[in-house]
């Protein structure tokens, strides 16, 4: 067993045990003080309603705050988390560039339209429109960069640069033209958790069982792809990986912007913090970046609401603010550079 | 163990490899040698299918191009021009990345090249000689027929550089054993057989000690001379 290894034995459990910490904060912590021993009453007595194991008729205290608002939030915050730092990782390996971040591909860029566009015509329907955007805008800039059916990674990530040029003018000028009616879209933006249901948690475990899942499981693979074209040698079949890969991304990310708006640097910060810690091996890399998302991300979103209690700061903002810094302490650190950390 | 390869390229207009025909076997070591910008590395390039060329190339009489890649991989393999490692990983690791690979090919191939002792340290820790055997260790471990090398020797100093070759000679009793070789010396010294290319076509195919200098003056644009020291064939250019 190499030191690698030996670390992921400590790390896989340091990152896990984190987790439940950062979930438990996130129901216990927010602007209605709840005492910790409701929060686990009240989150066993859901789960016993749920699979229809109690009679009791009266919920506990504080049952439709825990239940109800506080849990599907963090939950979602949670599974987001997950979804953006492993598509983080893939990313980063399909691009083979450090500075590569999920949504490269076209889909913030994409997402941001469509929900300007809701905002004008239909308000409550900016989740499905940023969906349907994001996923037709991957399509273009998939298919621009296309070239005799081959699709070579810089110049996807060229198209993804131009793409998101163009998208971002077209919605600031929806912005500018509908003014104080699309407002609403900057906020959206800037990603918030607010409002998150169980319906958005059961259908963002879904994405993020299939597209994490298979990120984590096609480890070899990735590491592959880092090679480029010479990975053909080496039995990887590169143009099929390519494309995965990058129908991963997309899913991961298009559902993820759907459901809680455009949340930066998480799928930049987490991948490098575990690429800085266990190396470059994705059979590591993306389990414990993912795992570390999903923590930033709750943390994150529980600054959020806390900092300027009673009104949220997008968690967007936080997300920046609390990571640049600290991945810029880690640079500092490790004056070698990211991916030769 | 036989290669057989008749393949033309080109990239859009231009003609990169016109109509290279060769046979390997294994038990041989076919170095490929010709000036820069013959298509040596294109043909490489062509025979592991990174680059997509036409005709054929088989192994064993089967047609490894139209093969998926997986499967390719397990007949024929290739080690790329040494670049930096850009990755941490550790030597182990980068070993294992073949699909092919397993614990105990990977210990084999690292044993081989003398670096299994260092297995956990980072590749980024590896002089340029010892990552050019990593590399080969790499396709080593992959256990494909026939193993595609290209310019093993480059940026290597002259221990590392004899390291390389005995190390060639050593694979070409298990896999059909195909480098391209730019010190002429070297694949005069090691080479069971030489292909010449120039400009794309095969120029000259023959055992080493068959080369006249008039080819390699035409072909270099220099004045060679070849000289027999103790048995040794030495090869000396003029402009």
């Amino acid at each position: 067993m190499d030191k690698k290894s030996r670390h992921m034995r400590k790390w896989l459990p340091a990152l896990a045990f984190l987790s439940l910490v950062s979930l438990f904060l996130g129901v216990y912590v927010g602007s209605v003080g709840v005492p910790a021993s409701q929060v686990s009453t009240g989150i066993a007595y859901g789960v016993a309603r749920a699979l229809h194991l109690t009679t009791t008729s009266k919920p506990p205290k504080f049952f439709v705050i825990i239940w109800e608002i506080r849990l599907p939030r963090v939950l979602l915050a949670y599974l987001v988390g997950l979804a953006l730092a492993s598509a983080g990782v893939a990313a980063q390996a399909l691009f083979k560039n450090p500075l590569a971040d999920p949504y490269i591909i076209g889909v913030s860029a994409g997402a941001s339209i469509g929900a300007a566009i809701a905002s004008v015509y239909a308000p409550s329907q900016m989740g499905p429109f940023a969906l349907v955007f994001a996923v037709f805008s991957v399509l273009v800039v998939y298919s621009a960069a296309k070239v005799d059916g081959n699709v070579p990674v810089d110049t996807l990530l060229l198209a993804g640069v131009a793409y998101g040029f163009m998208a971002s003018a077209v919605t600031w000028y929806i912005i500018l033209k509908e003014g104080e009616r699309a407002r609403v879209t900057w906020m959206w933006m800037m990603g918030s958790f607010n409002g998150a249901s169980w319906a958005n948690v059961g259908q963002m475990a879904v994405v993020t069982l299939l597209g994490t899942g298979f990120l984590i499981w096609k480890w070899r693979e990735l590491n592959l792809l880092l090679l480029g074209e010479e990975s053909v040698a080496l039995g990887l079949d590169v143009s099929l990986y390519r494309k995965l890969t990058v129908g991963a991304i997309a899913l991961l990310t298009a559902f993820a912007v759907s459901t809680a708006g455009i949340i930066g640097f998480v799928g930049l910060v987490a991948p490098h913090i575990m690429r800085i810690l266990l190396g470059p091996n994705h059979r590591r890399l993306t389990p414990a970046a993912a795992l570390l998302g999903g923590v930033l991300l709750v943390t994150a979103d529980l600054v959020a609401r806390v900092l300027s209690r009673p009104t949220e700061i997008p968690v967007g903002i936080v997300t920046a603010l609390m990571g640049a810094p600290f991945f810029l302490y880690l640079l500092r650190k490790h004056r070698k550079g990211v991916f030769t950390a | 163990m036989r290669l057989d390869v008749d393949i033309s390229f080109s990239y859009g207009e231009v003609e990169v490899l016109k109509d290279v025909e060769f046979s390997a076997r294994k038990g041989e070591l076919l170095a490929i040698i010709g000036p820069n910008g013959a298509g040596k590395s294109t043909l490489l390039k062509c025979m592991v299918g990174i680059l997509k060329p036409r005709g054929h190339v088989t192994v064993d009489g089967a047609d490894v191009l139209s093969l998926k890649p997986k499967e390719r991989a397990r007949m024929i393999t290739y080690v790329p021009q040494s670049a930096l490692p850009e990755f941490t990983f550790t030597i182990e690791e980068f070993v294992e990345m073949g699909t092919y690979a397993t614990r105990g090919s990977v210990r084999r191939a690292l044993e081989t090249v003398g670096l299994w002792e260092r297995k956990d340290e980072p590749v980024t820790n590896l002089s340029g000689g010892e990552y050019q055997l990593t590399l080969i260790a790499r396709a080593l471990a992959q256990d494909s027929r026939v193993v595609l090398l290209d310019e093993p020797t480059s940026h290597l100093d002259i221990n590392h550089t004899l390291q390389v070759m005995e190390l060639l000679r050593g694979m070409k009793e298990e896999h059909v054993t195909i480098p391209v070789l730019h010190d002429l010396n070297l694949a005069l010294t090691y080479a069971d057989r030489l292909i010449l290319l120039h400009r794309g076509r095969k120029r000259w195919e023959g055992k080493p000690e068959e080369l006249e200098p008039s080819v390699l003056e035409e072909v270099y644009g220099v004045k060679v001379k070849i000289l027999e020291i103790e048995g040794e064939r030495l090869l000396l250019a003029a402009p």
